[in-house]
């Protein structure tokens, strides 16, 4: 059970089918496990339905009925959709990202960044933000860094803690601009993070300060 | 019990006059089941959680019976509601908006049979089709390649446990009825956010606003709405 979730701000957004592909990928994959922000999310679409037939009809021509009608006994089309179980298989994971990902974590090609710290970019289409699992080693360290813009993350596997808590599988996350923080993965087991970013994270210790300009956003 | 029946009986028939044909057959269906409804907890609760508004009995009759003349009439009066959310704050073109409500009926068609009037009422279900449609189409005319339709990002409500309802029972009737009372600009971001597509920093630059103002005035609008949301 998820203890921390989106903000109310995406969760409208995301009923409102106005977030960017990436991020909306990741609030579904936090609510497609967490009950009370599906139910959240049900009630901002009635606010959504309740506008939408406010709306002052604009007259539809006969003809365009009259191609519906002649295509309704076309097949089909056979839609992939092989997240339809989710709700009930989580964890380890949210069919989404199961088929996106196309196997399961070993399978990945992981970039490593640190000693501690590997991450395997996927691509979901969307043009201005990176979305990608982050990995870190048992104990391990992200070095203490903040964004040039916003970072979403929800926890897939493990755990970590930073200054403002510990976060477990199904928590969500939003941090942004000069909010700085140092992940570091809970002792005994590794963790494993979905990350969604649109500007490169930047970290602050001179340390580490060098590898900054290697830091590039991966989008799509 | 007899006269409880008897009451409820009447309010069927007004309602059957008061809407068309569909609405008469639908009231003798459903009067031959209400004693059952009646006999037991269970069956009550899911009868009062039952959408009984016409739409609603017309796209179960659509699901069951493949009836086009029930589709037509369905056609009729939200295809005109398509077209007017394809076309609020977009650039997209009439030839485009009634492509929109092509794709958006011939899937009103297909995906019929697995509307649950327990679960939403119709006219929220066709608004989730709308906009799913809507956004993919945007990404197509602006030639994105994704792997993710809008429609994978929908929670699948028929998996959900049997008293787990997500829309509110109340529905969009209450929702309009506390709508004419947000103040003007409240209104008018939530315009911007459902009907237009825009994320609340769209929304904030486009009004010229700064993006914390922007989610205070949605955050107010829909605490007056009545959505329940305790720890976001």
């Amino acid at each position: 059970m998820a203890r921390h979730h989106p903000p109310i701000n995406f969760l409208t957004d995301y009923a409102a089918g106005a977030l960017p592909t990436a991020q909306a990928a990741c609030v579904y994959a936090h609510a497609v496990c967490c009950e009370p922000c599906r139910r959240i999310v049900g009630q901002l679409q009635d606010i959504g339905s309740a506008l939408f037939n406010q709306l002052a009809p604009i007259p539809v021509s006969d003809k365009v009925l009259d191609c519906v009608l002649v295509r309704l006994d076309d097949p089909a089309p056979l839609r992939y959709r092989d997240n339809r179980a989710a709700a009930n298989e989580c964890p380890p994971l949210p069919g989404l990202l199961a088929r996106i990902m196309n196997g399961d974590f070993s399978e990945l090609a992981w970039k490593r960044i640190t000693k501690s710290l590997s991450v395997s970019c996927l691509k979901v289409g969307d043009i201005a933000h990176e979305f990608a699992l982050y990995r870190i080693t048992a104990g391990g360290q992200i070095p203490e860094h903040n964004h040039g813009g916003s970072e979403m993350t929800l926890v897939l596997q493990g755990g970590f803690s930073d200054d403002s808590g510990v976060y477990h599988p199904g928590d969500f996350l939003y941090r942004q601009g000069l909010d700085t923080h140092a992940p570091l993965a809970i002792d005994g087991e590794g963790c494993i993070c979905l990350t969604v970013l649109d500007a490169p994270l930047r970290f602050t210790r001179l340390r580490h300060r060098w590898m900054n300009p290697f830091l590039q956003l991966r989008v799509g | 019990m007899a006269r409880l029946s008897i009451g409820c009986n009447f309010e069927r028939l007004l309602y059957a006059l008061r809407y068309d044909v569909w609405g008469v057959v639908m009231a003798k269906l459903s009067t031959i089941d209400a004693p059952v409804a009646a006999g037991s907890t269970s069956s009550l609760q899911q009868y009062a959680g039952r959408r009984t508004d016409e739409w609603s009995e017309r796209l179960v009759l659509v699901g069951e019976q493949q009836d086009r003349a029930a589709f037509t009439q369905f056609f009729r009066h939200f295809a005109p509601l398509i077209k007017a959310f394809a076309l609020s704050g977009s650039t997209m073109s009439a030839i485009h908006a009634d492509e929109l409500v092509q794709e958006v009926m011939i899937k009103v068609w297909q995906k019929a049979s697995g509307f649950n009037p327990e679960k939403a009422a119709a006219s929220t279900w066709v608004y989730t089709i709308a906009r799913n449609c809507r956004t993919d189409m945007f990404r197509r005319l602006q030639k994105f390649e994704t792997a993710i339709a809008a429609e994978d990002l929908e929670f699948d409500e028929a998996a959900e446990g049997p008293f787990s309802v997500l829309h509110s029972h109340r529905g969009a009737e209450r929702i309009r009825e506390l709508m004419a009372d947000l103040p003007p600009d409240q209104a008018q971001i939530l315009g911007k956010v459902y009907m237009e597509g825009k994320s609340h920093s769209e929304a904030a630059a486009e009004l010229d606003l700064p993006l914390g103002t922007v989610k205070s005035r949605v955050r107010l609008a829909i605490q007056k709405l009545q959505v329940q949301f305790g720890t976001q």
